[in-house]
Formats: structure tokens, C-alpha cells, sequence
């Protein structure tokens, strides 16, 4: 992936999860990962198009998922429902909008397709050919992963 | 007198009087022991550690501990016990905190801490069979167990040893204190030398730089006599590899190793030259090749894939930014100066993707005229090395050149025709069957 990609992923990230759930956020070592990755319980995946393709998936458990949701809608959310999946949802897309908003700002033209939730148990995602960059990040509430896969357009 | 009666008395363990003592406890060939908490830095899962060649059969090697290289001792072996020989496999131990220096021991499993009094420890009985009876320092029970208490300072004492009809002392300098032959070439010594490279700095002497090891080792044995020859630290792996990187290794290339490069480029076939430059670093090289590049083939496209897996380093190679000294004349024409020095125009930029990528991870490129791998193969084992090799092979076009490092080569005249210009050595991509339609 190229390097000028990095850093946007990892700013808004920081950025948006510091503002939405006010409170400190910790990036852990960014590191590459290249066989398909388990998934933790609740995944969302948002596409990119454009100059590249590619998805980033924001992977986290069960029970991070229904807390960051509870913080972001101001209450306390018993399991992760209707309102607790939009909430999630809706955090990736700040993230990713965020980042390609920076990246387009570089020069770089990238597009979203709207983002889908997963949820279950013993999940995994693979990639083919494309190896991810791993930005895991840990606020109070528990750990989540961004994991970027990009490649140019050949 | 036992663990219940204790427990009863005060309550909680290790609180009073009546457990003054505490042991780690493991069990070897089924049996159960202990072994002074004081003595005992941690508890260890070893996963790899590195044989030492020609070593006493209950060293199982040595051991890197968050940097400091520990011997590992099977105290099943030592001891004359049955020792499962499963290499590979995780296996339980301690590590020892010894007057000598800490040393690893393998065991058969680890239970844990027990807390005893001293009072009630048994001397020895003569006739204990499994351990020599100077290594235990007594009995204790616990809970209805019995613990044969080991002396770990007596069984690791280095007069103890010199004793023994195999002399071993369980340090690090094993193979330096230890009688051998003089050395062949691939003696006892460069084996250990080449663990130590491997160890320090994933370095592996291999077919493609055995040549250069050993004339480096001969050199090295010259230089240091054969009482200093070992690598004991980082720092000595380096000084021992300093010759080993190529020439201009992180910096510009200079006008004699661009034109050399130059020289062995031949007309692509496309319209667009296609390089891959895997290790890349901070980017000097990606850049060299690139000036030269568009020196050569001014009216072709150029795009270079530039990776490295050190996300620092390559992070700061698409804006590099350098004082213009640094840059060789040739060089001088392709710069921008900006606040804080000079970097390269976008017309060269433009042609490179740095890109944070681990070489050995699946990737997309397009075939390519010129792969630039120079002293990176040499940093990966074995079979990623093969597995690297081959998949330059695979991209590169029929006639497509490979440049390794300076003292890296190739021997496989089949697949890999050698090539050179000005001393610099490179390697054409040959299709088995084919080469007669490509040769010109």
C-alpha cells in the first residue's frame, strides 16, 4: 500500500474516535498483514473506488461495539440493536470520509460505496493478492481494528 | 507440619512463620521438583532457540531474551531422564538467575509456586537414583507431594562442570573456549558465526553469499586471532556485515554505479519501463534508479513500485528532503530546493509508489524490465529467499534484469544469464526453451 495512504487512515481514525467518544485514544503498532484475518464479532466494511480499489474494515467484539454506541448515542444500550448498528455504521463512514477527504486533499480521487455491518461469531475476511495494513487502536471502551487493503488500479 | 495444617493456622500461605520458603515447582520424568523462587528470573515458553553445533548433548542451544543470548540447558538430559527429542515444538522451562549469569533450562512442565517451611526440609536420601545426590538440596512436602529440592548453583557451578568428562561451560562462549580442530572453512567456528549473524541480524550465508562470507570469515579470523572470533553483540554482527552491503548502500548512487546500471539497461519493449525496487529503504536508491531511468529512456514512461516492510523509513521516501551536497552532480538537474532543502522535481516523484509492503506478502504488479533487490534476499531465510527468487523470475519479462547486491549472486546459468558492465554484475532473465528468439 502505498505510504501516502497511510497516514490519512490513521489520523482520521485518531481524530474522529477522539471526538466522538471524548475521551483518549491509544494507536497500537501499525503493522501488515497478508492471509485472511479473523474477524472479532462485529465488522464493518466500507469500499473504495476511484484511482484504487480497495475496502477498509473496522473489526471489533460484541461487547466494544455496544459500548462505543452507547457513548455515541448518550445511552446505555443493552445489546447491539438496530440503533446500536447504525451508530457503529455510521462511526466507520466518519472515519473513512474523513480519511478520503485528507487523501483527496493530496491529490489522490477516492470514492466510497456505502458501508454494510457484519455481525456474527467466527468470521474471517480474505483478500486476494492484496496485503492489509493494520492500524489497531484502543479507546476506553475496548479495541477495534482498521484494516486497510489498497491497491492501484493496474 | 503439612500444607492443610497451615493453611488452617494462619489463614492464608506465606503469611507467617510456617512458610518461610517458596519454590518453583516442575516435574522432570514424571517426578516432582522445586527450585528456589530466588533463583528463578521467570517462567519461559521457549519457542526457538538456536542449536550450537558440537555442544554437550544437554545443551539444547542457545536462547535470545529480549536480546541477551542465554544458554538453554535440558535438565531431563542432564539428569539422565527420558526427554522427548520433539524440536520445534513449544517446551516449558525457567530461566535461572545464577552467580555465573542466567542461564535457560527446559523441563517437562511447570506447575507452580509452592510455599513451604524451611524447617521441614528432608536432607537427601542416599539412595535418591534419578539425580546426582550433590544436586539436592533436600526434600520438602507440600499438600501430600513431595519435592526433591534442587541446588541449582551446585548443578551449574563452573568447577562442577570442568569436573565432568565433557567439558562444557554454559555460557555463551561455548564454542570459543571449547578444544577443536583448527577450523576448515565450514568448521564448528563459521557455523557459529553464521547463528550469530542470523541471530543478530537476520542475516543467512547462504549459496548466494557464501562466497563473500568466507573470505569475510578469513579475513574476520586474521583480524581478531581465533580467541576474539565470535560475535557476541549486535554491534560486532554489524562491523562483521560492514563490508558485506553494496556499493552506495543508503545513499545516491554515484555517477560510476548509475552509468554502470545505465549501461546494462536494454531498449523495452513497451512504451513504459516497468521496475520494481523491493527494500527500498528511504528511497536514495528508488531515486537513482529513477534519474537514471529517465536519463537513458527519455521518451518512455517510467514507473517504479519502491517497498519496504520499515514503515519509518519508507513513510519518509516520497518526500525526501536532503542538502543538495548530498546529491552527486549528475543528480543536481532532477532537484527542487524548498524550506528545508532540496528533494527531486515531481517528474521524478511522479514515476515512484513508495509503497509499505513485506515482500514476502502476495502482490499486484505488471511485468516488469528491471528488478533492483540489492541485499535484501540475503536477510531472508532459506526458503523465502528461493520463494523471492522465483517470483522475480515470474515478473520479470523474458530478458528482464535483476541487480543484487554487490556480493549476492545467482548460480543457475539455466534460468539467470550473468551480465557485466563496469564491475557491476546483473542477472537477464532467461525463459527456459526461449532464450535463442530473445538473444540479440
Amino acid at each position: 500500500m502505498r505510504v501516502e495512504y497511510i497516514n490519512p487512515f490513521v489520523e482520521s481514525a485518531y481524530n474522529v474516535l477522539k471526538e466522538v467518544l471524548d475521551c483518549p485514544v491509544t494507536r497500537g503498532e501499525l503493522y501488515l498483514k497478508s492471509a485472511s484475518t479473523p474477524v472479532l464479532g462485529v465488522a464493518v466494511l466500507v469500499g473504495l473506488a476511484g484511482d484504487v480499489e480497495g475496502r477498509v474494515l473496522f473489526d471489533m467484539n460484541r461487547a466494544t461495539a455496544v459500548a462505543i454506541a452507547s457513548t455515541m448515542n448518550g445511552e446505555e444500550l443493552q445489546k447491539l440493536d438496530e440503533l446500536g448498528k447504525a451508530t457503529i455504521t455510521e462511526l466507520a463512514n466518519m472515519i473513512t470520509a474523513q480519511a478520503v477527504t485528507k487523501l483527496y486533499e493530496l491529490g489522490f480521487r477516492f470514492d466510497l460505496t456505502p458501508p454494510a455491518i457484519f455481525t456474527g461469531d467466527n468470521m474471517e475476511v480474505s483478500t486476494s493478492q492484496v496485503e492489509a495494513l493494520i492500524v489497531p487502536m484502543e479507546v476506553p471502551q475496548g479495541k477495534l481494528e482498521i484494516n486497510v487493503a489498497i491497491r492501484e488500479r493496474a | 507440619m503439612n500444607g492443610a495444617d497451615t493453611m488452617s493456622r494462619n489463614g492464608t500461605t506465606g503469611e507467617k512463620t510456617g512458610t518461610d520458603f517458596k519454590m518453583v515447582t516442575f516435574s522432570l520424568g514424571g517426578k516432582d521438583y522445586g527450585i528456589d523462587i530466588m533463583k528463578v528470573k521467570e517462567i519461559v515458553k521457549y519457542s526457538d532457540y538456536t542449536y550450537v553445533p558440537n555442544a554437550a548433548p544437554f545443551v539444547r542451544g542457545v536462547y535470545n531474551l529480549r536480546g541477551e543470548i542465554i544458554s538453554v540447558i535440558d535438565l531431563r538430559i542432564m539428569f539422565n531422564l527420558p526427554a522427548p527429542q520433539s524440536s520445534g515444538e513449544i517446551q516449558e522451562g525457567l530461566i535461572l538467575r545464577l552467580a555465573g549469569g542466567d542461564m535457560g533450562v527446559i523441563v517437562d512442565a511447570i506447575h507452580g509456586v509452592v510455599s513451604v517451611s524451611s524447617e521441614n526440609f528432608q536432607p537427601p536420601h542416599p539412595l535418591f537414583g534419578d539425580v546426582n545426590i550433590k544436586h539436592v538440596s533436600g526434600v520438602a512436602e507440600n499438600s501430600g507431594r513431595l519435592y526433591i529440592l534442587l541446588d541449582v548453583e551446585k548443578i551449574f557451578s563452573t568447577e562442577e562442570v570442568s569436573r565432568k568428562p565433557e567439558p562444557q561451560v554454559p555460557t555463551v562462549d561455548v564454542a570459543r573456549t571449547k578444544e577443536r580442530a583448527p577450523a576448515a572453512e565450514d568448521g564448528p567456528e563459521t557455523a557459529f558465526i553464521e547463528e550469530t549473524l542470523r541471530t543478530f541480524r537476520s542475516f543467512f550465508v547462504g549459496p548466494g553469499n557464501r562466497e563473500w562470507y568466507r573470505s569475510r570469515f578469513l579475513e574476520w579470523k586474521a583480524q581478531r586471532g581465533e580467541k576474539d572470533l565470535q560475535i557476541t553483540s549486535p554491534a560486532e554482527a554489524d562491523l562483521f556485515l560492514a563490508s558485506f552491503y553494496s556499493t552506495d548502500s543508503g545513499r545516491f548512487w554515484s555517477r560510476e554505479l548509475a552509468d554502470a546500471f545505465s549501461g546494462l539497461l536494454e531498449k523495452p519493449a513497451g512504451k513504459t519501463v516497468t521496475v520494481w525496487n523491493p527494500g527500498c529503504g528511504k528511497g536514495f536508491e528508488t531515486y537513482s534508479i529513477a534519474a537514471a531511468l529517465v536519463e537513458k529512456f527519455p521518451d518512455r514512461g517510467i514507473k517504479i513500485w519502491a517497498h519496504d516492510i520499515d514503515l519509518l523509513a519508507v513513510s519518509t521516501a516520497p518526500n525526501l528532503v536532503f542538502p543538495q551536497a548530498d546529491a552527486p552532480e549528475y543528480l543536481r538537474s532532477h532537484l527542487v530546493q524548498g524550506k528545508n532543502g532540496y528533494s527531486f522535481k515531481s517528474a521524478i516523484k511522479d514515476r515512484i509508489f513508495f509503497e509499505y509492503h513485506n515482500v514476502l506478502h502476495d502482490s499486484v504488479l505488471p511485468e516488469l524490465d528491471v528488478v533492483v533487490a540489492r541485499d535484501l534476499v540475503s536477510f531472508l531465510k532459506d526458503a523465502d529467499r528461493k520463494k523471492l527468487i522465483e517470483e522475480f523470475h515470474e515478473r520479470l519479462r523474458p530478458m528482464g534484469l535483476l541487480l543484487l547486491g554487490t556480493h549476492e549472486r545467482i548460480d543457475d546459468p539455466v534460468r539467470w544469464k550473468r551480465v557485466e558492465n563496469k564491475g557491476v554484475a546483473a542477472y537477464k532473465k532467461i525463459q527456459p526453451g526461449v532464450e535463442g528468439e530473445n538473444e540479440e
